[in-house]
């Protein structure tokens, strides 16, 4: 019996399968990378024996190359480049039903937060910026900055005001406002030149991560688009905008609420803002509006209501994070500072505004002040902070519908659904 | 004491609706001429104390209980020297046929005769006691782990232990381990082996005897009877010197494990910096670290490659379960040694049996070790001295390959045993290649020569038994024995596999092993001693006797005894060891002069039985259909029919028989002429997964029921009168189907044309 064996084993190296097969790819494990993933929350990944069951059971990953298995095994394997340019680590919402289900509490879901953590740092430019800003012992710094930007366009009001000509006052009807300190001229200035910074910055990691999308698509030999570019993003946004990917969580379905409600209100305040901003040069509008307004003034209602959703969002997101640890995640640094810098800016412009009516001298403007910084803080750092989300995953949701990645994605779901 | 015979017929549980006790009762009193005979309304224990109460008023010296399965019976009440034969009208009559039908009650009143017949036959056996005192201590072979454990653990229960080891050491694999898996919770951190207090404890053991260097030269006789003759080894080879003889009375052969040849693609043995972990093993306990053989460098990355060192089925086909263990103990000496090292583990299948999950998980934890299933294409140098292992379907990609400085084989485990019945092939092979009578006899054994050469010289145990000087063994060289069901069993009474010998075991499991084993011997010394049958007949006081008058030395009984309790003589006679006997009757089954029997059991009683059966003639249309079924899982399973209130054919008449292999064939024409339709034979699975309580017993019926079927048709009968059926007890359900598709199949064939000749 031994002897037969003996033969067929000298025949087996030389089986057609090897020949088949793509030329190896020579694989160096990353250790700082895997202790980064580790220490941000997704130090379980190791326990994955890939049986597969995440993304099985995961409601967006599509039919071919499902997500997160190969994710999990790739972050084991400490496999840097793959999980940076991998377009399905935005595709996943982190709806943690892979984290409840995994038999071996790997926790899939949890480690894709980690890696588009990662993701963000890598991507970001200048990329120290992106280390500095998720660590904790740069608070004082991070903040600091803001504050001295704030301080010197203070410092600076008056020569340049007075060189350009330019008024404090838009109204004369006002008795009591915030323009004393920041006239508007000075405020729109401002945090025009924060955006472009901000622009720029995560501009270049678009085109960072564009590159190694495109790349890594060149490399799997895939055809060419499924879609226009155009009608990739049309498609994309709506979805974004119905919460459709959010809509399919089924561990934590609450989580469709809180970011729906976060979502609009943050988009209310936006909007409320730029066109309060444009309003000079805006076709639309082509009025000044007298400020402040007035508290029924359908711009101040609409900028109050998307506040109180911004709150409301907020609160249901906390919520979520201490309620049941088995289903959700309680999040990790990355996570928090967004939840906590949107929390503090909603909240002290509130204040600023509850300080605004009650006519408290001088506290409000030390109110006022805090909310320009944490609103500066949170433009400036967009492109290193998870708020980058609101980018990497519009493009990567851009890009799966561009290249054909979601075609499949819902056949299977439905079956899993109706069962 | 006279005999007396006394019935007594259960009418609850249904069965006093169902039958005509009456006309029950007249089938032993009258046909019979039975001198007792009551009804009792339950087998339940103060119905039984009734029955205990009659037993002593009546003097009855035998009793047959018809009531309930004799397995149903809550506790023994029966005085021991009284004769107790159970009927189980409710599970086999009752439960399983329609009320009140005449064949109901003809299959009822059948059962009767059948019993009271086998109770007329039956004679009290006597415990066989030989003449010289039987001997209780203990022989173990083996002096690693589990060696040493059974010794000390049979020598605390006060056993006379022989511990022989073939090494000048003691300590076998284990010795040479730097650290050991954990053995207690939590188990996650490493240990230090333990073997050098096991070693001392067993040397400072008063009741212990270490031998080493040394190893059996031959043991001749039986469980109780051992005599062991040793010889002095020296580097583990036999060198002849002898060296001390005493007899044992039962034998635990823990002789361990060796590794397996690696696969030859990988370079073993050509790259210098390909080794095996039990090398790596070596290599860390001598130097305290893990360097490169080739260049003496510290070693920064491991591939470790699984699964018999190959991942490939056809080169090891089965798991050595130790080698995950060895695979993760040896990643972490690695990351010890340098918190950026990296170890790469290749597995077919990643195992921790027993408690090492979390032994596991803790090696899952270190960023540097790296899990992955695939398949290993090759080992290649690369410049600069390191290694390129390449592979195929792994986790992180379908063709990858991985640099490193060091490649560790796992070795396979195989066992380190010697296939006696092999061996006995081969010394047959070679006289018959030389004492042939026609050339195409040599030419057929030096063939078989070739393919048996690997077992010259392996021989372990050196045992004087005709059927080789070792335990048979299974596929892989393992003992045979059922390993699940019947762990330490081997199919050589009172020698007991330990260890990895007898299945790839880690070295906690093993000390539990020896244990286990240890008992097993000391139970054998003792119930040897009381003249009882161990496993699977424990505690059955009868044995077989040979009428050698009428012998023809025809052999069939010394080859076929799966337990090689015969050995002959120059001419050819069998030789009885009777301790060494489990009472199986494989031997009275094959007997063609039917010389052996047993006091309970024997080819007359069961063939009066079937005697005692009423045949109708062929004109009533009522076939009658023998079935012969295996009492260990055959029988219990028409118990559970029964219980599931299965109907099948009234026309089946069942004997329970203690191993189809035990089943005459004189049974058969015996059947056939008394007027039977047809014959079922009901046993256990046999071939490479049997789960024949005798091993060999149900095979060789399989083998029987064919040379039987062959008879049948010279006899001008149709050969599917002969059934034979394999059947566990879980597969009850199938026992209508086989019944009653038989007794179809007997009705188109037609009535046996012997009937009332």
């Amino acid at each position: 019996m031994q002897d037969t064996v003996g033969e067929k084993t000298k025949e087996s190296p030389e089986a057609p399968v090897v020949e088949e097969k793509e030329i190896a790819v020579r694989i160096e494990p990353d250790l700082e990378f895997i202790r980064a993933l580790s220490m941000q929350g997704g130090d379980l990944f190791k326990k994955c024996m890939q049986c597969g069951t995440c993304s099985a059971t995961c409601s967006l990953s599509p039919d071919s190359k499902p997500f997160p298995s190969k994710e999990m095994a790739w972050a084991a394997w400490g496999m840097k480049e793959k999980l940076l340019r991998d377009p399905d680590v935005w595709l996943c919402f982190h709806c943690n039903d892979c984290s409840t289900k995994c038999p071996r509490g790997a926790r899939p879901g949890d480690v894709l937060s980690a890696v588009r953590q990662e993701s963000v740092i890598n991507h970001s430019f200048p990329r120290f910026l992106g280390r500095m800003v998720n660590k904790p012992q740069f608070i004082p710094l991070l903040l600091g900055i803001p504050v001295l930007l704030l301080g010197l366009a203070l410092f600076l009001r008056d020569p340049i005001g007075e060189k350009l000509n330019l008024s404090n006052f838009t109204g004369d009807r006002i008795i009591f406002n915030y323009s004393n300190m920041f006239p508007h001229w000075l405020i729109n200035g401002f945090f025009l030149i924060i955006s472009m910074i901000a622009l720029i910055a995560i501009l270049i990691g678009i085109k960072r991560f564009w590159r190694e999308l495109r790349a890594m698509s060149g490399s799997n030999g895939r055809a060419g688009p499924a879609k226009s570019l155009i009608s990739s993003a049309l498609v994309s946004l709506k979805n974004i905008l119905i919460h459709k990917n959010f809509d399919k969580c089924t561990t934590v379905h609450s989580r469709y609420i809180s970011h729906m409600f976060v979502f609009f209100g943050f988009m209310a305040l936006s909007m409320v803002t730029l066109w309060v901003i444009s309003s000079g040069f805006n076709p639309l509008i082509k009025t000044d509006f007298v400020y402040p307004f007035g508290f029924w003034s359908p711009w101040k209602v609409l900028a109050n209501l998307g506040g109180l959703a911004l709150l409301g969002g907020l609160a249901l997101m906390i919520r979520d994070r201490f309620r049941d640890n088995e289903h959700t995640s309680t999040g990790s640094y990355f996570d928090w500072t967004l939840i906590s810098t949107l929390l503090i800016v909603t909240i002290t412009g509130f204040i600023t505004e509850i300080l605004h009516y009650v006519r408290l001298e001088p506290h409000r403007h030390l109110v006022y002040f805090a909310h320009l910084v944490f609103i500066c803080a949170l433009i400036l750092y967009l492109p290193y902070s998870k708020f980058a989300h609101l980018v990497y995953r519009t493009v990567a949701m851009i890009y799966a519908e561009y290249s054909g990645r979601n075609v499949a994605s819902l056949r299977s779901k439905e079956i899993q659904y109706s069962g | 004491m006279e005999e007396k015979i006394g019935v007594f017929i259960c009418t609850g549980y249904g069965i006093g609706e169902a039958i005509d006790i009456e006309a029950l009762s007249k089938v032993a009193t009258e046909e019979y001429s039975v001198p007792y005979c009551r009804t009792v309304r339950s087998c339940e224990k103060s119905d039984l104390n009734i029955i205990v109460e009659d037993i002593e008023k009546e003097e009855l010296s035998k009793v047959l209980i018809a009531g309930i399965s004799p397995r149903r019976y809550e506790e023994d009440v029966f005085p021991g020297d009284v004769i107790v034969e159970k009927l189980g009208l409710r599970e086999h009559v009752v439960w399983s046929q329609p009320p009140n039908e005449e064949d109901t009650q003809m299959l009822a009143e059948d059962y009767i005769r059948m019993y009271l017949t086998k109770l007329q036959k039956f004679e009290p056996p006597e415990p066989f006691q030989p003449e010289e005192t039987l001997n209780k201590s203990i022989l173990v072979v083996g002096g690693g782990v589990t060696g040493l454990t059974a010794a000390l653990e049979a020598a605390k229960t006060g056993y006379d232990v022989r511990l022989i080891d073939k090494s000048e050491k003691l300590g076998g694999w284990l010795s040479k381990q730097y650290r050991s898996i954990p053995s207690k919770p939590p188990f996650r951190d490493l240990e230090d082996n333990g073997i050098d207090a096991l070693i001392k404890e067993v040397d400072e053991h008063p009741l212990i005897k270490v031998y080493r260097s040394a190893a059996a030269a031959r043991i001749e006789g039986a469980p109780g009877l051992f005599d062991v003759s040793l010889k002095s080894t020296k580097n583990g080879k036999t060198e002849g010197e002898p060296l001390d003889t005493f007899r044992v009375g039962s034998i635990i052969q823990a002789t361990g494990w060796k590794p397996k040849e690696p696969r030859e693609n990988l370079s073993y043995g050509k790259i210098p910096d390909v080794i095996r972990n039990i090398e790596l093993e070596e290599m860390v306990k001598e130097n305290g670290k893990i360097v490169r053989p080739s260049d003496g460098k510290e070693v920064k990355s491991i591939a470790f490659i699984q699964c018999g060192g190959s991942i490939d089925k056809k080169h090891h086909s089965y798991c050595s379960s130790i080698c995950c263990l060895n695979a993760l103990k040896q990643a972490m000496y690695l990351r010890e040694q340098d918190d950026n090292a990296k170890a790469y583990i290749f597995y077919e299948f990643i195992r921790t049996p027993g408690f090492y999950e979390d032994f596991y998980r803790k090696a899952q934890e270190e960023p540097g070790i790296f899990f992955t299933k695939g398949e290993i294409t090759g080992v290649k140098n690369e410049n600069g001295g390191k290694l390129l292992v390449s592979a195929l379907n792994t986790m992180p990609g379908d063709n990858i390959e991985v640099e490193v400085d060091l490649v560790v084989l796992a070795a396979g485990m195989i066992p380190n045993s010697a296939d006696g019945e092999a061996i006995r092939a081969l010394e047959d092979a070679k006289i018959t290649a030389e004492k042939g009578e026609t050339d195409v006899q040599r030419d057929a054994a030096k063939e078989k020569i070739a393919k048996l050469e690997e077992h010259e010289g392996t021989e372990i145990l050196n045992l004087g038994y005709r059927q080789g000087p070792d335990l048979p063994t299974l596929e892989y060289g393992f003992p045979d024995s059922h390993f699940i069901c019947f762990p330490y069993e081997s199919r050589r009474t009172g020698i007991y596999p330990a260890g990895s010998v007898r299945q790839p075991m880690d070295s906690l499991s093993s000390k539990e092993d020896a244990a286990g084993a240890a008992l097993k011997a000391i139970q054998c010394v003792e119930m040897t001693d009381r003249g009882e049958a161990v496993h699977p007949r424990a505690g059955d006081k009868s044995y077989p006797d040979f009428f050698m008058q009428r012998c023809t030395q025809c052999k069939r009984c010394t080859e076929e005894c799966p337990f090689g309790v015969l050995n002959e003589d120059e001419k050819g006679t069998p030789l009885l060891s009777a301790t060494r006997c489990r009472r199986c009757g494989v031997c009275m089954g094959a007997c063609p002069e039917r010389i052996v029997s047993f006091k309970d059991f024997s080819v007359n009683m069961i063939a009066s039985m079937i005697k005692a059966v009423n045949v109708p003639d062929e004109f009533e249309e009522k076939p009658r259909i023998l079935a012969l079924l295996c009492e260990n899982d055959a029988f219990p399973a028409l118990d559970l029919a029964g219980q599931h209130g299965l109907q099948y054919s009234p026309f089946v008449r069942v004997i329970p028989v203690r191993c189809l292999g035990s089943v005459n064939s004189i049974w058969i024409s015996e059947a056939i002429s008394t007027g039977f339709d047809g014959i079922i034979l009901i046993g256990c699975k046999y071939g490479d997964d049997y789960q024949c309580h005798f091993c060999k017993g149900s095979e060789l019926a399989f083998a029987r029921g064919d040379n039987i079927r062959e008879k049948l048709e010279q006899m001008q009968m149709e050969n599917q009168r002969v059934e034979l059926h394999e059947l566990q007890i879980s597969d009850y359900e199938r026992i209508p189907e086989i019944f009653n598709s038989f007794a179809e199949m007997i009705e188109e064939i037609g009535m046996n044309p012997f009937k009332g000749m």
